[in-house]
């Protein structure tokens, strides 16, 4: 902590911290100075000047930016003087000489800090009779981004934002003095995962997206806070709606995850809620043209399941449901349970190889926020910039503030450059095991020995065998002061470990599966016949079983082989809790009326319970809150709907329930392929969102460039055969790769058909013809 | 691959004076200027790779200074100074001369891609008003006369290397102060004359 000082500010004293700045002292004590190119989470730079205050200096008064200058003791400031009033007019005058004034067609009018500033501080009148600068009216600078220049007042909030927190600096100022001007590299677009924050914090409406473009005004906004529950980060959200479709999704900001940045697939993964293509109505075997009521769905699914009393029943729960509709799924489990013991009924998660995690000693446990307090940041996990976004922003803020990096194995390639340790291919095979005792790793004891050290742990691949991380969580236990942060990185992962008794993974659903019984499959919100690596093999047990019931939003792969498809609420039509990966439980709430004859999955658990004749104990949300919140083992601070929404908890609430998953280890094979996650995919609801919806259409596979010239390759697009499966890809050359090793995305559309561990080959197409279908 | 193996060792060579890759950047957007003329957006897609900066960086560093010419310059840079000094001792005709001379207006270049004409602002040789440089070789003391004079010179005999000395003595007039010992290097390029990364050349006599 840094000393507290006193500084007077328009007469009246205020204590402070003394390495503030005037603003944020200012900002703290309630009183306000007008800014346009302040950010409280980026580095002052002093752009916009709207933020000059009188200061007394030895040498008499002196206007100062307040966004440079930092307190000092008995500091004299006065943010209301009338040369200050005349400066800030002054500066208002001249940001307005060249900024159009189209505000009754700009999107950012009504929430504009220029319009509201200039109405607040302006002079009233322009003195400006020439001509303005004229550009090009929007260019598009991405494929979600639109950058109108004449908008620009240069704060360069947008460009410190995308060289600062996220790192990849593809739009800057171009040119000089009054033809200065934000732009991109020609054939560089701003392909950032972080490319919708610029347009949040962008002061006036030079930065807009394409899917809130001319779609409404901010007056008639309806707005929620929220969880997002795009990756296990569980950042915090605020969602706009106007006459009942969600039109926007803004970074709220959380000191305890997020900060206030979202990734775009967080931002703009919301259009899918509208689509025409969302199931409304219960439907029969998969025929559109067959409605049924839910009446008679529930009728015909109680029958299956009463009907024969030795049947199997499976339930594969996708990563989207609430705390509470786990709850309700594994009470509606247990109940069952009770009334036929014969029936054997197991929980799935949909994810290939789960694996149990490090929730053994709750005392290890680590939150997002050690990343600012320990010494040393271990990671071994998934691509954590693809996989947990703001997770990642947060890992490169804490470096960027001096924290060791060390990164192992071959998915987090692209934080390499921000690592001062990163073990490739002499310490970590292909296979994704240590080729070395941990303890002669080199440089590696003295970044930990006796260091806080936070380890950010999790698979980088589904058939990574996890011998190795155990050992190195060991290591680390033994030889520093270790906190685990588990990487799982989808939705709410950790809200369906915590609430469902007994969770296995995919693969154990299909050595389970026993073709001679009865089999009843609940797939809820999940779709495994696309999102696994064995989706074939699932394909058939479903085919194979007697009766399959999807609770999905949309018709997808799954839902083709379903008997019954029951059409599920979805984010923002629900409310219930959400816990993150640090175990932090946080509010989702509802802002959308539920289309058509959509219900929550609690109702349809509920709903069949009392069909079956078992009296159920909860009516609504609400009441399956109240109840999952007496199995905490903090009693005093449950996350309770009535608790989550007190001021103070506005932020989450950080509690554990026990998990355990207990779950056979992947068997060692020989990795050809790893498989990764990429952000963009082929899920439903992103190809449902037409705004993102091609950002996952890309099939490229990454290698190095000696493995490139090892397979006598010359063209960038390439055949990837294996047995009879043959895939177009093309190739990104990734020197961090180790030899012989192959990165290809799960999540898009043709690559589940590769067998990872298989032998494959790599064909050039040479012929045009080939080369023209995609 | 845009820059053949000598452009890349010789910018290899200037990454290495510094601590860091990007403090070569203004160096290495002279040789860019050295191989085209100007700063070509393939030359910035070959500096950013060098230098592991993005393209638009590059490029907001190349477009900020006018002495990075964003556009195909002739194989003669002529820069009139317009200011102060000069002005006082009547620049404006020879900014005449060497407009009416070529036909250009500032900026423009001749369909020859003979010429570049640009006024500018001082380039320190107030002492000698007024100047010009030709490829940021300096000339003082000019008249219109003398100015024309050179321009078909230069029209002539196409000289490879400009060098100041020999500018001075051939067309120039008050010289602001000696400028040391005589000197032979020159530039060959619409580029400063640097020792240091190659641009300069010496003239044979």
């Amino acid at each position: 902590m840094s000393d507290q000082i006193n500084i007077n500010v328009n007469g009246s004293e205020i204590r402070t911290d003394s390495d503030q700045l005037i603003i944020e002292a200012c900002e703290d004590s309630g009183i306000h100075i007008p800014r346009f190119c302040w950010h409280k989470r980026m580095d002052p730079v002093g752009m916009c000047r709207m933020c000059l205050v009188e200061i007394e200096t030895p040498r008499g008064k002196a206007l100062v930016p307040s966004c440079t200058t930092k307190v000092s003791e008995d500091l004299i400031v006065d943010t209301e003087s009338e040369v200050v009033k005349k400066a800030q007019e002054g500066v208002l005058e001249f940001l307005l000489i060249n900024h159009p004034l189209d505000c009754p067609v700009c999107d950012k009018a009504g929430e504009c800090p220029l319009q509201d500033q200039t109405m607040a501080y302006g002079p009233g009148e322009s003195r400006f009779v020439e001509d303005k600068r004229h550009f090009e009216k929007p260019i598009p600078i991405s494929e979600i981004i639109l950058l109108d220049r004449e908008r620009c007042i240069l704060c360069a909030r947008c460009t410190r934002f995308s060289d600062e927190i996220s790192g990849d600096p593809l739009i800057e100022f171009i040119q000089r003095g009054n033809k200065t001007q934000v732009n991109t590299f020609p054939d560089e677009p701003f392909r950032s995962y972080f490319s919708g924050n610029t347009v949040q914090i962008c002061p006036v409406g030079a930065l807009t997206s394409t899917s809130y473009r001319f779609k409404a005004r901010p007056w008639d906004l309806k707005k929620v806070s929220s969880t997002s529950n795009c990756s296990s980060m569980g950042c915090s959200v605020e969602l706009n709606v106007s006459q009942n479709k969600m039109l926007r999704i803004l970074g709220e900001d959380n000191e305890f995850t997020n900060q206030g940045w979202l990734s775009d697939k967080g931002r703009y993964n919301f259009e899918y809620l509208h689509s025409e293509n969302r199931i409304l109505k219960p439907v029969l075997n998969n025929d559109s043209t067959n409605e049924i009521s839910i009446n008679e769905s529930m009728e015909l699914i109680s029958n299956e399941i009463s009907a024969d009393d030795n049947s199997n029943i499976s339930f594969i729960v996708g990563h989207n449901s609430t705390n509470e509709e786990y709850y309700a799924l594994n009470n509606f489990v247990e109940n069952l349970n009770k009334v036929n013991k014969d029936q054997n009924m197991n929980v799935y998660l949909s994810d290939d190889y789960l694996y149990e995690g490090f929730f053994q000693n709750n005392d290890l446990l680590g939150k997002v926020q050690d990343l600012d307090s320990v010494d040393t940041i271990i990671l071994w996990a998934q691509d954590i910039k693809d996989n947990l976004p703001t997770l990642y922003l947060r890992i490169r803020q804490a470096v960027k503030n001096g924290k060791k990096l060390v990164i192992f194995g071959h998915t987090n390639t692209a934080m390499k450059e921000l690592a001062d340790s990163y073990f490739g291919q002499e310490i970590i095979s292909k296979n994704l095991e240590f080729n070395v005792e941990i303890s002669e790793i080199p440089n590696f004891n003295e970044l930990i020995n006796d260091k806080n050290v936070l380890a950010i742990i999790g698979k980088s691949s589904p058939i990574q065998n996890t011998n190795s991380i155990s050992n190195l969580i060991n290591y680390l236990d033994k030889n520093s002061n270790l906190k685990i942060l588990n990487c799982f990185s989808k939705g709410n992962t950790f809200g369906a470990l915590q609430n469902i008794d007994l969770v296995k993974g995919l693969n154990e659903f299909i050595n389970e599966f026993d073709g001679s019984k009865n089999n009843i499959v609940f797939t809820i919100g999940s779709n495994p016949v696309n999102s696994s690596i064995h989706s074939n093999q699932i394909k058939d047990k479903l085919i194979n079983a007697n009766f399959v019931i999807s609770l999905d939003l949309f018709k997808n792969e799954t839902t083709e082989l379903a008997n019954i498809i029951l059409p599920t609420t979805s984010f923002g039509e629900k409310e219930g809790t959400f816990t993150n990966l640090e175990m932090r439980t946080l509010k989702q709430n509802k802002i959308l009326p539920t289309p058509g004859s959509v219900l929550n999955e609690w109702e349809y658990w509920s709903m069949m319970l009392n069909k079956i004749d078992i009296e159920n104990n909860y009516e609504s949300e609400f009441e399956l809150n109240l109840q999952l919140c007496e199995e905490y083992l903090d009693k005093d601070n449950v996350p309770s709907f009535d608790n989550l929404n007190k001021p103070s908890n506005l932020d989450g609430v950080l509690n554990s329930k026990s998990i355990n998953i207990e779950i056979q280890n992947v068997e060692p094979e020989k990795i050809e392929i790893l498989f990764v996650n990429r952000l963009y995919g082929d899920s439903s609801t992103q190809i449902n969102s037409p705004s993102i919806s091609m950002l996952g259409a890309e099939r490229f596979i990454e290698m190095n460039n000696d493995t490139f010239i090892k397979h006598n390759l010359s063209s960038y697009t390439v055949n990837l055969v294996q047995g009879v499966s043959t895939l177009q890809v093309k190739i990104k050359i990734n020197n961090h790769l180790p030899n012989e090793l192959i990165i290809a995305p799960l999540n898009r559309r043709g690559f589940r058909d590769i067998d990872t561990t298989k032998p494959y080959e790599l064909i050039e197409v040479k012929n045009l013809e080939e080369l023209s279908v995609n | 691959m845009s820059w053949d193996n000598e452009l890349l060792e010789r910018a290899h060579k200037i990454i290495e004076l510094y601590p860091q890759k990007r403090s070569a950047l203004g160096p290495l957007l002279y040789l860019a200027q050295e191989k085209d003329g100007f700063i070509s957006d393939d030359s910035i897609v070959e500096i950013s790779n060098l230098v592991d900066i993005t393209e638009v960086q590059v490029k907001s560093v190349s477009s900020f200074y006018s002495m990075y010419k964003e556009e195909q310059t002739g194989t003669y840079l002529l820069s009139v100074c317009k200011s102060i000094s000069c002005e006082i001792n009547d620049s404006r005709s020879v900014i005449n001369s060497v407009k009416e001379f070529t036909g250009l207006e500032n900026y423009e270049t001749d369909q020859d891609k003979l010429f570049t004409f640009e006024e500018v602002e001082c380039i320190g040789a107030c002492g000698g008003a007024p100047a010009v440089q030709v490829n940021y070789e300096t000339v003082e003391g000019l008249t219109p006369e003398k100015t024309i004079e050179m321009c078909e010179w230069l029209k002539n005999d196409k000289p490879e290397i400009i060098v100041a000395d020999q500018l001075q003595n051939k067309f120039g007039g008050t010289k602001s102060f000696d400028w040391a010992i005589e000197d032979n290097t020159g530039s060959a390029y619409t580029v400063p004359g640097f020792q240091n990364i190659g641009t300069a050349k010496e003239k044979d006599n």
